[in-house]
């Protein structure tokens, strides 16, 4: 489908779920290139370094030190640059009315981390794989709305 | 004030291909959507030229036949998805083998192998976006925009809603207007 | 104005009485006008037979004299005489009687007078016939002559006099006929008038005692009125003032002194005498208001601290409102009412409200560890021992894989039971807004949440349409997916699940089965299903957190799920209850305020 890689971004602090992404990704027969960083104030760095290529997916923890994940999908929203950089909402379970929220501050997808490791691995191929639709099929952005 | 807009992307690729051909004085015929005949051969440097000015609105040359196909296929099925009033109701595999004059099975395999996804899921993708495009753009309801995507009830439409995005067309609709909201009061 | 108003004013009542007073002395006058009319005509008749006596016996003493002198010409005795010589004597006093009672007649006068001449004439026609008589020379004839003429004569008196009497008569029975008409009238035309007056007075009578009877009852309440006033201060713990703005004089009425422990009216009324007693951090507040009160004409209600004349801390709070009499005056007044104990109940309840606010943030950061902390390692445990049971599934003994299968199914229920205790610390009222939602929307929603258990079972689920209530929508959507997500769970085997859901009002005979606001309309919302059903000995105690009627390996659940569903249905005012019937079905009734 597409010889290019796909750029993924993951801010989450817990090592464990970190490694768990990783691993599936390599699982995942998609060409992928993951990117880690560990809290709110890192990613905001790195999303704004000029020497880098912007990720095409950005997953995101809400519950980060220094600066958690609602702020920082606050700031994206209002970058005119990152607009076609997915947001994806990675992050323990919550109220479906905070789920909801999200969406409306601007997320894409919304991922409830599963505790099965075969469920990670297909929900990750399932939001890569629409998300490149999107990008390849002049869908309209706006409605790329997904929750797992 | 707020502008609402509706795209008709075939019209606006349409108009972008013959400016930028237009610009760089070539001949040309346009047959179908996606496909135009040049009155003579170009070079690759002019081919490479005309490709990047293109990819600046997001259009892109394909090159390779199997691609092209594919890529014929997605516009088919775009085109049939979009079609203004209502999607035929003829099956669509018949629909498709009819439309790009080769078997079903050929065409479904073919598509699964380029874009390692079947087609059938992709022409969900695409009735779930029209859907979406309705809900957010038209004053439809939702049992009338389940009746023009073929849907035999609403509560059909729902539930393919429901499993393509894992929420319902009516927190979907909810979310959009609240976000339209926000923006409204910065 | 309505007749009522009509009757009852007193000037109607004046105009009554003055009528009546008028109505009587003109009867008195009439009564007294014809008393007098009797009292003449009875003289008049007096009179006229009198002169009609009168008459009579000056004509016997005529004929007394005539005869007595017919008898001494016959038998020449003196004594015969006697008439005759006292005869004139009495005539005249007749006809002196009768002038003075005839005086107001001329024509009898005349007639009187005439009768004079012909009695005088008469005499001496007798005096003539007894010269004659005694003189010898007279002859029979003589003598016969002068008796035929004074017989004669006395016919002409007689005829006079009947006349006289014939008049006399005459203006009796004209002036009889006249009074009589009068008279007769005059009964009759009193009997209306006295009639007519005793109307007036009863209905006077009437109207007095019934006015002196509401006096009275309306005496009696002010009365009790002003008791009361004066005890209810007393009673009520406050206290009345008054403040003449312009003349800065002060009126306290005797509680205000008893309330600040002291004697009534034992200092004198006013600003200074009163901050005595005010608290010295408060005195600021008294004076302020008083600025206000003064320049800005406002009258906030005050609220200050009092140390008693005892030493007692009291609590003070003064309500006043500007009056301006009918002379344009401008009097303020006010009460001061002693809200100590009031005031300390607010100081506990606020001390009680931090407690449970503290309680609160407590239970919240509980939540959150429940959430996160708790949730966290326990997925950790679940995907990393998939993640074993899938790679490392060749190195493995079979043993040791059933062990996992174990382990993993125990930690997907600790997951479960965490996320429904979360879902139930959630489901509370505070900061959650309550929105009109059309019912039947959250209920399609909830058939959508549960849409692969009901094309499973094959579920049919019928429902009436549903009202557009004022609800927290995601909580009305979560107590619909429990109660079809139990009645689906909870099915006859092999038995697909029938559900109904109906909607009515509710009605009055329910209303007794819990607390309603008389003023509300609620309603009915049943779900009927046909599967397991339950004792219903258990009715009310399987909405208690954690009470299940099954066994977990049989029917999986936390016990949760009902206590969800009353704790939803409380936060709404509302009220749930169930009814079993084992091996037939259950139903479930959810009672929501419109």
């Amino acid at each position: 489908m597409q010889n290019d890689q796909i750029h993924i971004l993951l801010a989450d602090d817990d090592d464990d779920d970190c490694s768990l992404f990783k691993d599936a990704f390599e699982e995942i027969k998609i060409k992928t290139m993951v990117e880690v960083v560990n809290d709110g104030v890192e990613l905001m760095d790195y999303l704004d370094r000029k020497d880098i290529i912007l990720p095409h997916v950005l997953f995101l923890d809400l519950n980060m030190p220094r600066k958690n994940g609602l702020d920082c999908l606050k700031e994206i929203k209002g970058m005119d640059h990152l607009k076609n950089m997915a947001v994806v909402i990675y992050s323990t379970s919550a109220s479906e009315e905070d789920i909801e929220e999200t969406f409306v501050k601007g997320a894409n997808v919304y991922i409830k981390k599963p505790s099965d490791f075969g469920a990670l691995k297909k929900i990750l191929k399932e939001v890569i794989t629409i998300n490149w639709q999107y990008h390849t099929s002049g869908l309209n952005r706006d409605n790329f709305l997904l929750s797992f | 004030m707020k502008l609402y807009f509706k795209y008709d992307i075939h019209a606006a690729c349409k108009k972008i291909v013959e400016e930028q051909l237009n610009a760089m004085k070539l001949e040309y015929a346009l047959i179908g959507f996606g496909e135009v005949e040049l009155q003579e051969d170009i070079s690759q440097d002019l081919l490479h030229q005309l490709n990047t000015g293109l990819k600046n609105y997001g259009i892109e040359i394909v090159e390779n036949s199997k691609r092209i196909l594919v890529q014929k296929i997605k516009d088919t099925i775009v085109e049939m998805v979009y079609l203004e009033e209502k999607l035929p109701t003829t099956k669509i595999s018949a629909y498709l083998a009819e439309k790009l004059n080769h078997s079903y099975g050929y065409i479904a395999n073919l598509f699964s192998d380029v874009t390692y996804t079947s087609i059938e899921n992709f022409i969900i993708l695409q009735k779930i976006e029209r859907a979406k495009q309705l809900i957010t753009t038209s004053e439809l309801n939702f049992s009338e925009i389940a009746w023009r995507l073929n849907y035999s009830s609403v509560a059909h439409f729902s539930t393919q809603f429901k499993n393509a995005t894992g929420i319902t067309p009516t927190a979907f609709q909810r979310i959009i207007n609240k976000r339209r909201n926000a923006a409204g009061d910065e | 104005m309505n007749i009522k108003t009509i009757f009852t004013s007193s000037f109607f009542l004046r105009s009554i009485f003055a009528t009546s007073l008028f109505i009587l002395l003109f009867i008195t006058g009439i009564t007294f006008k014809h008393m007098i009319a009797l009292a003449d005509s009875a003289e008049l008749l007096v009179h006229s037979y009198k002169v009609h006596i009168e008459l009579d016996q000056l004509n016997a003493v005529i004929r007394d004299a005539e005869s007595g002198q017919r008898g001494y010409i016959i038998t020449k005795d003196s004594s015969f005489l006697l008439p005759y010589t006292n005869g004139p004597d009495k005539i005249n006093e007749s006809f002196s009687k009768l002038t003075s009672l005839i005086v107001a007649n001329t024509q009898q006068q005349l007639h009187l007078d005439s009768l004079r001449n012909l009695v005088v004439m008469r005499f001496q026609y007798l005096a003539k016939t007894l010269e004659k008589d005694a003189s010898k020379e007279s002859d029979k004839y003589a003598v016969l002559n002068g008796m035929r003429e004074g017989r004669d004569i006395m016919n002409l008196i007689r005829i006079q006099i009947n006349k006289m009497v014939k008049i006399e008569i005459t203006s009796v029975n004209a002036l009889n006929k006249k009074y009589k008409n009068e008279i007769s009238f005059t009964p009759l035309f009193t009997l209306l008038i006295l009639l007519f007056s005793l109307l007036v007075f009863i209905f006077s009578y009437i109207k007095i005692s019934k006015d002196y009877e509401i006096l009275k009852r309306s005496n009696d309440k002010l009365l009790i009125s002003t008791e009361s006033i004066t005890h209810a201060e007393e009673i009520g713990n406050f206290s009345s003032w008054q403040w003449d703005m312009e003349s800065n004089k002060f009126i306290y009425s005797d509680n205000q002194y008893r309330l600040l422990g002291c004697e009534p009216q034992s200092f004198e009324a006013g600003i200074e005498g009163f901050l005595e007693y005010v608290h010295p951090m408060d005195k600021h507040i008294i004076t302020e208001g008083r600025e206000q009160v003064m320049n800005e004409n406002k009258y906030p209600a005050a609220f200050f601290r009092i140390i008693r004349k005892d030493g007692e801390l009291r609590y003070f709070k003064s309500l006043s409102k500007l009056l301006t009499d009918a002379q344009g005056k401008k009097i303020l007044i006010g009460i001061n009412s002693d809200v100590t104990e009031e005031h300390l109940i607010n100081i506990s309840l606020e001390e009680r409200n931090r407690e449970l606010e503290q309680s609160n943030k407590e239970l919240a950061s509980f939540n959150h560890v429940a959430s996160h902390d708790l949730q966290e390692p326990l997925r950790k445990i679940q995907t990393f021992i998939s993640r074993i049971s899938e790679n490392e599934i060749s190195t493995i003994s079979k043993k040791g894989m059933e062990y996992f299968i174990r382990i993993q199914s125990a930690a997907e229920r600790m997951r479960i039971l965490i996320d429904d205790l979360l879902l139930f610390s959630r489901t509370n009222k505070a900061e959650k807004i309550f929105e009109k939602t059309d019912l039947n929307n959250l209920l399609e929603n909830a058939k959508q949440e549960l849409v692969q258990v009901i094309e499973d079972k094959k579920a049919i689920i019928q429902s009436d349409v549903l009202p557009i209530l004022a609800v927290i929508s995601f909580q009305i959507q979560q107590l619909f997916i429990n109660l079809i997500g139990n009645s689906l769970k909870y099915n006859k085997p092999g038995i697909a699940p029938f559900i109904k859901i109906e909607c009515e009002r509710i009605n009055d005979k329910e209303r007794s089965m819990f607390k309603t606001d008389m003023n509300r309309q609620y309603y009915k919302i049943t779900f009927t299903d046909n599967g397991l059903g339950f004792e219903q000995g258990y009715a009310e105690s399987i909405f208690i957190l954690f009470n299940r009627l099954h066994q977990t390996n049989v029917y999986p659940g936390t016990g949760i799920g009902l206590a969800i569903c009353k704790k939803i249905v409380e936060n709404h005012a509302g009220h749930i209850r169930a009814e079993g019937n084992p091996g037939v079905g259950a139903v479930f009734t959810v009672f929501l305020p419109a």
